[in-house]
């Protein structure tokens, strides 16, 4: 489709009523045009006045009692990250929570709590099409998530949270059915410019190959699909190198998981 | 500057005005409360079901949907940016987008493999339509409908309250494709300025 077309899908988009690819292409669209965003975020907003308009029907009362139960123990997501101008000022640890943000924290962050960040990755997926309402989203994060969910989807899709030193914690998922990985990282350190956390697939011998290189957002928060083929029995590790990436890893490792 | 409703959403179905409105309490359900969200559930589980009912009619898929609706709005409150819109708006929104989803998902095994034609689509809309006429309860929006097109009204209703893409309602509606787009468009900016939002 032209770009005058996707212009005029505004409606369309406000009602739901695209499909892929116009949708993604849309939003792209969207993300670089200030007066696109305006025009839908209107209609949007017309959009729920319709949605007002259905007359209310009362769920079964039974439904309030599972909500409550599952809402008790699903993890929330993080908040969205600070601005770049906030992390910059952040390059070392994060500095310690207070007590207050600890225990408000700590209800989530046991290691059960931890195995959420799965369904947290989930629900991302489908909170996209909100989270662009309230905020243009990057497109290669909805990428990364989509995969992720592949990975889950996968029969023989299997994970593993590993803690790491100062809060920080790593949840790797993979399936060797599909070859491939994914790392969802938390807490993790900023590293100074001109380095990179690198990812690598190390098979039985020790031999290590690429995977990709990654950053963390302000929360030290990352979910990272690993490049190329994963082979069963292979282990996933993180090393920190210079920007750009190394073909063969430092000694600077931070965590090696393995999936055998 | 992206601005929204500025009408209270935040009245009950009966007409009163809480004092801790929706906003606050979905605020504290981004703090982890449990209580907040139980309180925020009572408020707009009616809404969020009628509308998911509204598109997908069938009950148990109805239920199901509004439970993961109310699981990702606890998930994804942390999210939620007050100064962007209200709660109501974004939960809705929320909504509408699920039960589209499921509505597609729904359909695909049935109807969208088989490349359905207008054919066997038109006893289906002829409800549909029926259905719209009658379920919209608010007069100011039933108002404002009215001084949509025909074509604008049938185009953004069988979108909105039929969860059908843009496609099959070309299809419905014996038009081109890029024509309903621009109905679409027209129709709700027509809506928009009806029902004075954003201004």
């Amino acid at each position: 489709m032209t770009r005058d077309e996707l212009m005029t899908a505004a409606g369309a988009y406000a009602l739901g009523a695209l499909a892929e690819p116009e949708k993604s292409e849309f939003e792209a669209l969207m993300a670089e045009s200030e007066q696109l965003r305006a025009e839908v975020t209107e209609l949007m907003d017309t959009a729920v006045e319709l949605g007002l308009s259905v007359a209310p029907v009362d769920p079964p009362s039974a439904m309030r009692d599972s909500i409550l139960a599952s809402i008790a123990t699903t993890p929330q997501l993080a908040s969205e990250s600070r601005s770049s101008s906030e992390r910059s000022e952040r390059v070392e640890t994060p500095r310690p929570a207070t007590p207050a943000e600890f225990k408000a924290r700590s209800r989530w962050r046991t290691p059960l709590a931890r195995l959420g960040a799965v369904a947290a990755a989930i629900a991302l997926v489908a909170g996209l099409g909100v989270t662009l309402r309230f905020g243009i989203q990057v497109q290669n994060e909805m990428a990364t998530v989509s995969q992720i969910n592949e990975i889950q989807a996968a029969d023989d899709y299997q994970r593993v949270v590993v803690d790491l030193e100062d809060g920080a914690s790593v949840t790797a998922v993979w399936s060797s059915e599909l070859h491939r990985a994914a790392l969802m990282v938390d807490g993790w350190r900023d590293l100074p410019p001109g380095s990179t956390y690198e990812l690598w697939y190390m098979d039985a011998e020790g031999a290590a190959t690429p995977a990709g290189t990654f950053d963390v957002d302000g929360e030290g928060s990352r979910n990272v699909v690993l490049a190329g083929a994963m082979s069963a029995g292979d282990a996933i590790g993180v090393t920190v190198e210079p920007a750009g990436g190394s073909k063969t890893p430092s000694d600077e490792v931070v965590v090696v998981m393995t999936t055998a | 500057m992206l601005q929204v409703v500025t009408r209270n959403l935040d009245e009950d179905v009966d007409g009163t005005t809480p004092t801790i409105t929706s906003e606050d309490l979905l605020g504290r359900v981004a703090q982890g409360d449990q209580q907040a969200f139980a309180e925020l559930y009572d408020r707009t589980a009616s809404r969020v079901f009628g509308l998911v009912k509204r598109l997908l009619r069938d009950h148990a898929q109805s239920e199901e949907v509004t439970q993961e609706i109310f699981l990702e709005i606890w998930q994804t409150a942390t999210r939620y940016d007050s100064g962007r819109g209200g709660a109501m708006a974004w939960m809705l929104t929320m909504t509408h987008r699920r039960a589209v989803d499921r509505v597609r998902a729904s359909q695909s095994s049935r109807d969208r493999d088989t490349r359905i034609g207008i054919r066997d689509f038109a006893p289906e809309f002829d409800s549909v339509a029926e259905n719209v006429e009658i379920q919209i309860e608010s007069e100011r929006v039933k108002e404002a409908m009215k001084r949509l097109t025909e074509l604008q009204r049938q185009a953004v209703s069988l979108a909105y309250f039929g969860g059908y893409s843009h496609s099959e309602v070309s299809q419905m509606l014996k038009v081109p494709i890029g024509t309903v787009k621009t109905r679409l468009r027209d129709g709700m900016i027509r809506l928009r300025d009806e029902l004075g939002v954003g201004s």
